[in-house]
């Protein structure tokens, strides 16, 4: 219709398509990101200066080296990051050429996907408000294409009017909506990001920086009570074998066959563990596990591992047991759990010796030791010293600062050479509780090591080393906001007056982290298992219920809408008017119609004749 | 409204049948389609809710569920576009054909809301946006061609508003018709000799001889009448008049009248009575079945112009 946009249409679209590709600064690279900015700010200088814009020569030339840029920096053809570069880059070349309405449409479709696009890469909830935002622009350049004076102002009101409308159906839909898992082969697998998680290997020694990320690991939620503090050990991999420096796992763990049958005993505890994605399949389940459903399962170490991918958020319904025994030990445990990888030096000999390691009971010797780690000069620090050479050795004898993996690492040693059989555990201890929420929250900084000795007719047990040295490391958590890079750390609660601020930020905190856990439960993570179970506890059973439940909501939502939006007109006539209307309605009924060309005084006199005992009440 | 009436596809475009009452525009009238660009959207969203299920991703789930409830929701707000509007005709005035005839409508939006943006169509789209509570005239115009009564057509109010994804569009039908006179003759011919009775004092052609004045040029003027030398010095157009007695009496007869055929007859006898009203003589008017006695001025010419629009 209109062969030449409106300016103001045009910077409204150009503005939500700026808008719309900028959190794509970090998903697609740098050269592509910076021609479609170029592109962008070409075309609005172009409203302007008409005639700055590309003439077709020079369009075809752009084009070229669009392709060229996206076949540089290729990722191959299909899959997510290939089809967002096309479609940001098409979108760029396309601004361009805006020549009519039909264009102008084409453009803010294409905008719509590469909003959609930008989910593939980021699903938070502010990720989606913003978008959602964007959304609303994008929607108030339609209305202002189709307004014969575009407003701005108002477009936004419209949209945003409609937007909201949208809102309930659109939730209605996602709930009800079937979700049928893709077949196999339309996955495009992306290369997932490598994340700083739990390793699979311990080398304390040559750590003197422990990274702290406040990254989340998982949540867990119990269904009753929860584990006391002290006894909230989450186990990941377990580290066995060691050449004096490096801890690793067993590789060959084919031993499980042989393994006792654990013997669990007290309360169970029952919760759901909700995984972030990790890049490695492992699951931490509080010690000791007993129940739990595919696709998880459990290695020779009693640790929980998933055959799924875990790249995905995913949810386990675990129970565990406090109290356990695993029995018996296998001849392949007892070996892997007492080598060494060379004879112990002399000074360590003393030491053991010192502390009865050789001639008292097993029991006996844990205690001596950790009454030594707490006795003597040790200290608990996230940025040990380096030890290169020898590193039990330094650390017992020398540093005598460290980590729970020093501790852990110096304690399993010291065992194995009183010949008891003793192996590192890793994981993540402790946790923080959302009380909003209600569930514990896991994070990167909580990852721990402890250590696990094999004890006649108690089985594998768990000591800490570090719980001698740092208590408050296990009852609390480390405070990792008031960390000071260097210092020593200092544990939760400290000076009153910065507390009461320090727990405002940390209610907010909770608050926030609440909200998040629940729009990863309820909204990112609501795939086909988790919407069966929860409309089978609205009863909702089958898929037939599915679509006459989806059905009959649309259709009261549509019910609502439309009497909300008829409503709203009735009632903006003049109430004098309104009145008035009624009135003449009311005459009609007796048979005195109002006159097409009457008018109200002529009417009015015409009843009194007819009427005259209502005479009065006309006036 | 029968069933039958009710389902009758010319409902969708011709609309209902004529009227002279107003007609305000409710469901029964208005009528929603999607448009191209609907129908584009809907594909949009179809694809939307594939790459979500390709990546499964709830939240591109989200967006396009999102996207077809602003679809279906929409619809709402096309018809919210028209609905409630009040349409009455208003006046029309007689033309001659070929000329356009305009046809006058009332619109009214006796609600609180804008509409913006609302097309008008008989012949030419016409777009116009209304203020809350407001009327507004429009004149519509539809070319004529032949003599005779004119009537408009179905004139159909259109609005793509708010998002251009549905057209909503309302087929009236109102009895409004132009009376459309004779195209005048563009030819140059002296009024006719009458060998009337009444014609006592005969026959004067005094039409093309004697001057006596300039009058400002209406349609219909003979281009050879136009005083070409005004107008060259940009004064503007004006026609010479001449004749010498106003008080001459003329009788324009369709028997005198030089033609082929019966439209030109008339186109001349159009013509004559138009001179004749610029000039000011009196004229006598007979068609077949019809006679005028010789008289002059608006009321005259308007009798005589109209029953050669219907002769």
């Amino acid at each position: 219709m209109n062969s030449d946009p409106n300016k103001s249409i045009l910077i409204f679209l150009l503005a939500s398509i700026g808008l719309i590709a900028f959190p794509h600064s970090k998903n697609i690279p740098i050269p592509l990101f910076a021609f479609f900015y170029l592109l962008l700010s070409w075309r609005f200088i172009g409203i302007w200066k008409q005639n700055w814009l590309p003439n077709k020569l020079t369009l075809f030339f752009l084009t070229v080296c669009g392709l060229v840029l996206i076949y540089s920096q290729h990722h191959g053809l299909l899959g997510r990051d290939a089809g967002t570069r096309l479609f940001v880059t098409a979108l760029g070349l396309k601004l361009l050429e805006i020549k009519s309405e039909r264009e102008l449409y084409l453009i803010t479709y294409l905008a719509f996907i590469v909003a959609a696009s930008q989910f593939l890469y980021q699903q938070s909830l502010l990720m989606a408000a913003y978008i959602l935002f964007v959304c609303c622009v994008l929607l108030a350049t339609l209305v202002c294409i189709n307004s014969s004076k575009p407003q701005p102002f108002a477009a936004l009101k419209t949209a945003g009017i409609i937007l909201l409308q949208a809102i309930p159906m659109a939730v209605v839909l996602f709930i009800l909506f079937p979700r049928i898992e893709a077949p196999k082969w339309m996955f495009f697998n992306e290369p997932h990001q490598a994340k700083a998680g739990l390793s699979d290997s311990m080398e304390p020694g040559s750590i003197s920086d422990l990274g702290m990320s406040d990254e989340l690991v998982f949540r867990v939620k119990f269904t009753k009570d929860l584990p006391p503090p002290s006894q909230r050990y989450w186990r990941g991999p377990v580290l066995s074998y060691t050449d004096g420096k490096k801890w690793t796992q067993i590789k060959d763990l084919r031993f499980k066959q042989f393994l006792d049958k654990p013997v669990f005993s007290g309360s169970p505890y029952q919760y759901t563990l909700l995984m972030e994605p990790q890049n490695k399949n492992w699951v931490f389940a509080l010690e000791m596990p007993a129940d739990y459903a595919l696709p998880l399962s459990q290695n020779a170490n009693y640790q929980l591992m998933t055959s799924e991918s875990p790249d995905k958020r995913t949810e386990y319904k675990i129970i565990s047991y406090l109290n356990y025994n695993t029995g018996f030990i296998t001849r392949t445990e007892y070996k892997d759990a007492t080598q060494l990888p060379n004879p112990p030096s002399d000074k360590i000999k003393q030491l053991v010796k010192q502390l009865h390691g050789f001639d008292s009971t097993p029991d006996a010797f844990i205690k001596q030791l950790l009454t030594h780690f707490r006795q003597e000069d040790f200290h608990y620090t996230l940025t040990p010293p380096l030890m290169e050479e020898n590193p039990i050795e330094t650390f017992l004898f020398e540093t005598r600062y460290g980590f729970c993996s020093h501790y852990a690492a110096a304690f399993v040693y010291l065992m194995r050479v009183a010949n008891i059989p003793a192996r590192v555990v890793t994981g993540y201890q402790g946790g923080e509780w959302n009380k909003v929420g209600n569930f514990l929250e896991i994070r990167q900084a909580d990852a721990h090591a402890w250590a696990e000795v094999w004890l006649e007719n108690k089985g594998w047990v768990r000591f800490d080393p570090t719980a001698a040295i740092a208590p408050e490391r296990i009852e609390r958590n480390i405070n990792i906001d008031q960390l000071m890079p260097g210092g020593i750390i200092s544990f939760a609660p400290t000076g009153a007056a910065a507390q009461t601020a320090f727990n405002w930020l940390k209610q907010t905190r909770q608050l926030w982290s609440n909200i998040d856990y629940n729009w990863q439960r309820w909204v990112i993570n609501y795939d086909n298992k988790n919407q069966s179970s929860f409309l089978s506890s609205l009863g909702i059973t089958d898929i037939k219920a599915m679509i006459y439940w989806m059905i009959g909501s649309i259709g009261l939502i549509t019910a609502l809408l439309s009497w909300l939006l008829l409503y709203q007109k009735q009632q903006a006539i003049d109430p004098v008017l309104r009145i008035y209307n009624r009135f003449c309605k009311k005459l009609a009924k007796r048979g005195l119609p109002k006159g097409q060309c009457e008018g109200a005084k002529d009417f009015a006199e015409r009843i009194k004749i007819t009427l005259p005992e209502q005479a009065a009440a006309i006036d | 409204m029968s069933l039958k009436e009710r389902f009758r596809l010319s409902r969708f475009i011709s609309g209902e049948q004529a009227t002279d009452e107003p007609i305000i525009l409710t469901h029964r009238r208005i009528f929603i389609l999607p448009t191209y660009r609907g129908v584009n959207f809907a594909i949009l969203t179809a694809l939307l809710l594939l790459i979500a299920f390709v990546y499964n991703n709830n939240l591109v789930y989200l967006l396009a569920f999102l996207l077809a409830s602003i679809f279906f929701i929409t619809i709402l707000h096309s018809y919210k576009a028209l609905a409630g509007l009040e349409l009455q005709k208003g006046q029309t005035k007689a033309v001659f054909a070929g000329e356009a005839a305009g046809f006058a409508i009332y619109i009214d939006n006796p609600v609180n809301v804008e509409r913006f943006n609302l097309q008008i169509k008989l012949e030419q789209p016409e777009s116009l946006t209304i203020k809350p509570q407001s009327k507004t005239c429009v004149t519509l115009y539809s070319l004529t061609k032949k003599r005779g009564w004119h009537t408009a057509g179905t004139i159909t109010l259109s609005s793509t508003y708010p998002l251009g994804l549905f057209r909503v569009w309302s087929p009236v039908r109102f009895t409004l018709k132009a009376l459309v006179y004779p195209k005048p003759s563009l030819q140059e011919l002296p009024f006719p000799e009458t060998p009337s009775a009444q014609a006592k004092q005969g026959f004067s052609q005094k039409g093309v001889d004697d001057f006596y004045g300039l009058k400002e040029y209406l349609p219909g003027d003979s281009i050879k009448q136009i005083h070409w030398k005004a107008f060259a010095k940009g004064l503007g157009l004006f026609s010479k008049q001449y004749g010498g007695d106003s008080s001459a009496e003329i009788w324009l007869d369709y028997e005198n009248a030089p033609g082929h055929n019966t439209e030109e007859r008339l186109s001349q006898l159009c013509r004559w009575v138009i001179d004749a009203e610029h000039i000011g003589i009196a004229y006598g008017f007979s068609l077949p079945g019809l006679k005028l006695l010789p008289d002059t001025g608006i009321s005259h010419s308007r009798k005589c112009l109209e029953a050669l629009a219907l002769f």
